[in-house]
This record gives structure tokens, C-alpha cells and sequence, in this order.
């Protein structure tokens, strides 16, 4: 048996390529329907190449050696002999499968970075507008701003104008001239090219006009003001334009979700973007034996890299060959998705956005100037310090939002380059969701 | 600060305090870390300061007067560490029998006590389960935000001339004519005639950089962490098998729950005990306990959801008593260490201790019970089995 956790593209490509040769699997989500954040799946999932996401939830649903939980939150891995035993919470109760393997396909969240007023209402990430939109059919007000920086800008956008929202900017933080230094990338993945076209053909349809080089710098009561920035995030003083929106959708990437390689022990490592994500080998094994990974939590790389990532760990953990054709294109999409980090990278100059007031931490209400006094006053070096006395990333949310904005925060008011070990400890959380205390004690041996 | 009068190595709450009370002894301090402030057990501690934990002897009578200096340091340093005197509720289901005996005892020795029926009980924790039937209330038992405290505390020896390099890891202690001469780091040399160890689970390893050694082990404990809720606890709640817990010696996993709420208003469990090496992984099954015992005694907090879990390493002797002192065979090489789980509370009392020892002033109390020189008569193997 193997247990595949998350059904968004690398965990269904995983589950699909892993039930060829009849292998019995289980395929543990936690939506209703397959189809993860990106294919957010409401019947029929719309947008670009839709076509693939339809083919494989029809080969999902027609495997029979696949079960697919829905709607079920895993909260803890433990190691029993050789075995996986995977603990989850479904409608109130809570349940536990075991497995001889793994196959961990936990998928990303969008990055947001502290500005005045990200935290009021209104100001949301463009993966939430989406999944408003794709999850519920809920348009998030009839204004809005896409601002941030990423590819995926241009799917929210578009994807919001078609559903009847006026969108009255497109900001992109970084230059499209960085995309000089990557054009075999480009040349690799032709695909690109119709992609980009797709949306530039949207974006006229719709008439948004796309800028570069701007940030949404500070938001309140309906207007957003745009600034420009400099390669490294900078604001230039003197050139800003207020725009009159109801929602600002702002996100900075993409951070995988690392908490269930990270309970298991699979050792992580930190991308060249500063991102930790987990060491996979050529076939997605992790450093713990008979743990596969794939997809973003391997390295942010969008949906066409995790579907292949999720096959190839499929394929390698059913014990099936994989062909040198896989194994090329799974090259092919890490060299697009090097190419994409390198053309939307993050200036640390978005540390200067925040105010003394900015709240950084919005679980505990951890503001700006209590991180800066812990570092001045009381001598915090590292997140882990400034979070022991702040309380910044103790919250409901476990950190996922602002640890590592924490971390490069403390990194910038101490001088010192936050460390591969410290990127790699503020992962560790090992209660993955939340349960209720009476569960886990009615749990006991 | 290349000759400082005292290096305290360990910027935890142990040294901290030890640092304070030298500088304030007129010593010109530097206290070194190998992380930051707060990095090693004080960083994983709820901070406690109980008396209502310990029989009567040496530690109570330490306990007691620590207790009093915790609230003469916050006058010292300023209200930031969120010292509060909440009071600890030690409940009984059964037979209470046990409890009220020690507890009697305790009152002969300077805690005060209150001795608590069915009604008395349920209305000072009206949220615990109706099927205890008595208790003892520990006004004296208190709270404080341990990472905090040694961070405020350090930042006033520092204001009083002391020194701080954090990120220095000790790698060499000079012994000459059988008294130390200073220390060698990866920050540099520093020499002084008086080194205190204050490294809590590292105190062992520390020890034997200077020829000596103290058999002090790391015990795990495990604390829960909820979400915010209502106030259903109100002071330190636990049952009375707590007390027989802390006193074990066996090495097979015990839990023992303690209960309380935060300013934040997340409620703490904790109290679990296992005597492991520095492995950090996380037992879930203890989780389960622990969570299974608070609803025990209080079933309210059956549907308020765990938010996080984190685990510590308690530092302990062989005998369960800290070792607070001059080391047995190097001379200027002082101990403040092994405390296990009452190092927050122990802290100040220890810090007293060593400086009146250094200065031959008198001490609070005859200290010779917590000396390094107890392990001479144990022969190493027994040390360290």
C-alpha cells in the first residue's frame, strides 16, 4: 500500500502513475474534490490547459485499486517498524491509515510580505481571490488590484476579469528584462511561448495594461498606493499613484508547505531563491527510506514541474521503470522553474515597506517595532529568539505566513545573512493541523 | 572585556542570574552563549516557580527564598517579564491522604498553605472536573515568561558594565596549578580568576573541558500549546501524583499533567518526564497522555483545539538536587547547574548562593546538600549509569 498525501497535479500524477501496474493506493486530501489549490475543481476547471487536469481526475476516479479520503487533515506521521502510520482528522473524528510507503505531494501557499495595511480587510493573497473564485464562485469585490510578482499574477488577473471584476491594475514587481538572462529556459519549453500568448491575448481582451517595476506600498479604506521600485525593491520616493480599488490581491511567490516531510524527517535544503524545500533524488526519494516528495515542496516550479515530479515518484514508488524521456523533461521544467526564480526574485528592500505600526505577525498582533526591539533591546539574534519574545509566529497559523519574514527581518536589523539552519528549523511544527484535545487523548494507547 | 573579574558561560536564565547578582556585587561580568539568550532549556520552559512541588529539605528551603528573590529581581530589573504570583492548586481525586500529609509537612517549613474542601476547590477552579473531592492551594507558587526574564536581566548587567558575546562556543578551559586562568572561544580568549558553568544540559561536557567532571543528563519533557480561549484556568492546576513524579529516578516514561493558563490566553500543559538522550524527535503517545489527563481534569478543554507541541531537555543529577557550588578538584570553577525542571524558579536562590560563597558573605542557607564535591564519594561508574 502507498499512501499519497495531497491531490493537487504532483499527488494525482503520483497516485495515476502509481496505480498503472495495479498498486494499491491512498490518495488523502483535503477538499472535497481532487484537484489541489491550483485545479481548484468545481466539476470542471477552467483556464489554461484545462484539458489535462479533466483526463487525469477521469483516471482517478476510474482506478479501482485508488481510494481517494476527502476532506480529510492529517495532523501527524509516526513510525511504526516499517510502517507509516498517518493520523487524520475527517468529519470530527479522528482516523489513521498505514502504509509501508509515502508519497508526499503537500503542494505551496502564496508568500505575502508585510506593507502597511496587508493585514486589513480587503487586502488579501491572489491565491485566496482564486480560490474564492474557483472554490465558491465568489468574486472578491468588483475592483481590484493583482500586484505582487510571479507568472501566476497573470491567471488571477484574467481569471477574475473573466468572472465580471474590474481589474484596475496590474503591477509586477520585477523587470521583464530579467528574462534576457533565461532564454534558453524558454527555448527549452516552447510551451511557454503559447502560454504567454494565451494571456497576453486575455490581458488585451480585457484591457488590462501590465506594469513593471511597481508595489503596492501601503493600503486603506478602498485606495492602494502603487510605487515604483528599484531591482531591489526599493521604493522611489516621489513617484506614487493612489488607485481606488476595494481589494488588493498581493503575492510574493510561493512557500511549499513543508510541515508533514518535515514531521517525518526528510532532510530539507535551501533553494537558490532562499526558499527551504526538501532534497529529493533523481526518482523524488527523500533522505528517509520509502518517503517520496514532489512537487512544490521539492522546489517552487508550478504545475507542469509537479506533474511530472508527482509520476516519476509514482512510477519509482511502485517499483516501475522510468523511462530517460521522463526523466529529461523533468529536467527540462527545473530548468524553467530556475528560470522563473531567477526572474521574480524578492529584494530584501521590501523591509523598509513596513512602519513601526506594520503588524508582521497577524496571528499574535506581533507589529514592527516589538521584532525591532527584540533584536535592539533585548538581544534577539535569530527568529527563534525574536519569536520566544514577541510571540511572532505562535499563532493559529504556526508561523507559515511570517516566519520566514521574521527571519530575514531579524537577518536585516543584525547584519548577518540568515542561515541555512535557521531557514530549516523555523519548518519544524509537529502538530501539522490543529486537533482538539479530546480527540487526542481518546487516541491513547 | 579581554579580563573581566567573573565569566558566566550560559546565557540562560541560571546564568543570568548568576551574572546579575556579581555585577551587582560590584563584579565586572561577561557572560558568554554558545547560541543566544535564552536558546537551551529556558527558551522550552513554561516558567515555573513552585514551591508546592518539594518536600521538605534543601530544595524547598532554596525553592522558598529563590521565590522571594524572583520578585526583588523585577523590582531590580523592572516589570518585564511577566512575573505574576498566581498561585498553584495541587487537586486530589481520590485518596487524599498523600497530599494533605505533605502538605501539612511543607506548612512547617515556611509555605504557606491552604488546605481546600469539595466547595472550596470548585470555586477557586470552577472549571475542574466535579469528581475531585479536595486539594491544597499554594499562593506562593508563580508564573513568569522565562525567555524574557533572562533576556531583560542580561540587558541590565550589560547597563551595569558587564559584557554579553553571544555565539561563542567554549572550547578551551585553562587550569593552571589547579585553578582556572580563563577560557579560550570561537569569539576569542578572555581570561578571569572565577568561571562560572551555567550551560544546564551541557554543564557535564563543560565540566570535563577543565579536567572535572558532574554527572549531569538531559531529561525530555514535552508542552502543549492551545489556541486562545475564555479563562477556564485559573492557577497552576496538577494532580498530586505530580509531586511523586518529580522525585522518580525511573527511567521508564512517566506523565504527569500540569494545567495552567497564559496572559496570551493559550493554556499550557505540560510535565511530562522521560529520560532519553538528546534525541529530539516527538512522541506523540506522550501527547496523548498529556492531552488525555488535562481533560481529565478539566473535561471543558475536550473541544478547545492543540495548536502546537514543543519539546525541551531538562537538565538533572543522579540525585535530583542541582549542583550549586565551587567545583570539587579546579579552583574558581563554579557550578549553577542541573536544575531539571525548576531551573527557572531555582535560579536567583542558586545565583545568591554562589555569589555570597565567592565573597564569603553568609549564606541563606547551609548550601553543602547541592555541592559539586557529593559526587567524590559516588565512584564514575555509578556517576554515570
Amino acid at each position: 500500500m502507498i499512501i499519497v498525501i495531497g491531490a493537487g497535479p504532483a499527488g494525482l500524477a503520483a497516485a495515476e502513475a502509481a496505480s498503472r501496474n495495479g498498486s494499491d493506493i491512498a490518495l488523502i486530501d483535503s477538499s472535497p474534490r481532487v484537484g489541489g489549490q491550483y485545479w481548484r475543481n468545481r466539476g470542471t476547471v477552467k483556464g489554461y490547459r484545462s484539458g489535462r487536469a479533466d483526463q487525469l481526475f477521469s483516471k482517478i476516479s476510474s482506478a479501482k485499486s485508488i481510494t481517494h479520503i476527502s476532506e480529510a487533515t492529517v495532523w501527524s506521521i509516526e513510525k511504526e517498524g516499517d510502517l507509516f502510520r498517518v493520523n487524520y482528522l475527517q468529519g470530527g473524528e479522528e482516523s489513521s491509515l498505514t502504509a509501508e510507503k509515502l508519497i508526499l505531494a503537500t503542494g505551496a501557499y502564496d508568500r505575502s510580505l508585510p506593507f502597511p495595511g496587508w493585514d486589513k480587510p480587503g487586502s488579501m493573497t491572489p491565491g485566496a481571490a482564486q480560490a474564492m473564485l474557483k472554490g465558491s464562485g465568489v468574486l472578491v469585490g468588483k475592483r481590484v488590484v493583482v500586484a505582487g510578482t510571479g507568472p501566476f499574477l497573470l491567471p488571477v488577473a484574467t481569471g477574475l476579469a473573466e468572472s465580471g471584476a474590474e481589474i484596475v491594475g496590474l503591477y509586477e514587481a520585477n523587470s521583464p528584462i530579467r528574462w534576457l538572462l533565461s532564454l534558453h529556459a524558454l527555448l527549452l519549453n516552447p510551451g511557454k511561448f503559447a502560454e504567454l500568448f494565451y494571456y497576453g491575448n486575455l490581458l488585451k481582451r480585457f484591457k488590462i495594461s501590465l506594469k513593471f517595476n511597481r508595489a503596492v506600498s501601503s493600503f486603506a479604506d478602498g485606495s492602494a498606493t502603487v510605487s515604483h521600485i528599484n531591482s531591489h525593491f526599493m521604493v522611489k520616493s516621489q513617484r506614487e499613484k493612489i488607485v481606488h480599488t476595494d481589494v488588493v490581491a498581493v503575492g510574493w511567490g510561493f512557500l511549499p508547505d513543508l510541515t508533514l516531510g518535515g514531521i517525518v524527517g526528510c532532510a530539507q535544503r535551501v533553494d537558490s531563491d532562499g526558499t527551504t524545500i526538501f532534497a529529493v533524488d533523481g526518482e523524488q526519494r527523500s533522505s528517509v527510506e520509502n518517503v517520496w516528495i514532489a512537487g512544490e515542496a521539492t522546489g517552487i516550479g508550478g504545475a507542469d514541474l509537479s506533474l511530472i515530479e508527482g509520476e516519476i515518484a509514482g512510477l519509482s514508488a511502485s517499483s516501475q521503470s522510468i523511462s530517460p524521456s521522463k526523466r529529461f523533461t523533468r529536467i527540462r521544467k527545473e530548468i524553467f522553474a530556475n528560470a522563473l526564480k531567477r526572474s521574480y526574485p524578492i529584494g530584501d528592500g521590501w523591509q523598509s515597506w513596513p512602519q513601526e505600526s506594520t503588524t508582521i505577525c497577524r496571528c499574535e498582533e506581533v507589529t514592527m517595532h516589538e521584532i525591532r526591539e527584540s533584536v535592539t533591546e533585548l538581544g534577539a539574534e535569530d527568529s527563534r529568539t525574536a519569536k520566544l519574545f514577541t510571540r511572532a509566529g505562535m499563532g493559529l497559523c504556526q508561523g507559515r505566513v511570517c516566519s520566514r519574514n521574521v527571519s530575514e527581518i531579524v537577518g536585516g536589523l543584525t547584519h548577518c545573512s540568515v542561515t541555512d539552519g535557521e531557514r530549516i528549523a523555523s519548518s519544524n511544527r509537529p502538530i501539522a493541523s490543529p486537533i482538539s484535545l479530546g480527540l487526542l487523548g481518546d487516541g491513547k494507547k | 572585556m579581554q579580563n573581566p573579574d567573573a565569566i558566566v558561560i550560559g546565557a540562560g536564565i541560571v546564568g543570568a542570574s548568576v551574572a546579575l547578582s556579581l555585577t551587582n556585587a560590584g563584579f565586572k561580568v561577561l557572560v558568554i552563549d554558545r547560541g543566544a539568550v535564552s536558546s537551551g532549556t529556558t527558551g522550552a520552559g513554561e516558567g515555573n516557580i513552585l514551591v508546592s512541588d518539594k518536600d521538605p529539605g534543601p530544595e524547598l528551603t532554596l525553592a522558598l527564598r529563590s521565590r522571594d528573590l524572583w520578585f526583588e529581581m523585577q523590582e531590580d530589573v523592572g516589570d518585564a517579564f511577566e512575573l505574576e504570583a498566581k498561585g498553584g492548586v495541587v487537586v486530589a481525586r481520590n485518596d487524599d491522604g498523600p497530599l494533605m500529609k505533605l502538605s501539612s509537612e511543607q506548612s512547617l517549613h515556611g509555605v504557606t498553605i491552604q488546605k481546600l474542601d469539595h466547595a472550596s476547590l470548585h470555586e477557586l477552579e470552577p472549571y475542574l472536573d466535579q469528581r475531585y473531592q479536595s486539594g491544597v492551594f499554594y499562593p506562593q507558587d508563580a508564573q513568569c515568561q522565562p525567555m524574557l526574564a533572562a533576556a531583560h536581566v542580561i540587558r541590565a548587567v550589560v547597563r551595569r558594565g558587564g559584557a554579553f558575546i553571544s555565539q561563542a562556543k567554549v572550547t578551551k578551559i585553562h587550569v593552571r596549578e589547579g585553578a582556572v586562568t580563563g577560557i579560550e572561544t570561537s569569539q576569542g580568549s578572555f581570561s578571569a580568576p572565577i568561571i562560572v558553568n551555567a550551560t544546564g544540559t551541557w554543564a557535564g561536557e563543560l565540566a570535563q573541558m577543565a579536567g572535572s567532571h558532574l554527572p549531569i543528563a538531559p531529561r525530555k519533557g514535552f508542552i502543549l500549546v492551545t489556541e486562545p480561549t475564555k479563562k477556564y484556568v485559573f492557577h497552576k492546576v496538577y494532580d498530586s501524583d505530580y509531586v511523586a513524579n518529580v522525585a522518580s529516578s525511573d527511567a521508564d516514561l512517566q506523565t504527569s499533567t500540569v494545567v495552567e493558563g497564559t496572559r496570551a490566553g493559550t493554556i499550557l500543559i505540560g510535565a511530562s518526564r522521560e529520560r532519553v538522550g538528546f534525541d529530539g524527535s516527538m512522541n506523540y503517545e506522550i501527547l496523548r497522555r498529556l492531552a488525555a489527563q488535562a481533560t481529565s481534569l478539566f473535561p471543558i478543554l475536550r473541544d478547545v483545539q492543540l495548536l502546537r507541541a514543543y519539546r525541551g531537555f531538562r537538565p538533572y543529577a543522579p540525585d535530583h538536587l542541582p549542583v550549586i557550588g565551587e567545583d570539587a578538584t579546579v579552583k574558581g570553577l563554579w557550578h549553577s547547574a542541573g536544575h531539571e525542571g525548576a531551573g527557572i524558579g531555582l535560579a536567583p536562590g542558586s545565583a545568591a548562593l554562589i555569589t555570597d560563597a565567592i565573597l564569603g558573605r553568609e549564606q541563606f542557607m547551609d548550601p553543602s546538600p547541592f555541592s559539586p564535591q557529593r559526587f567524590l564519594s559516588m565512584g564514575i561508574e555509578k556517576v554515570l549509569s
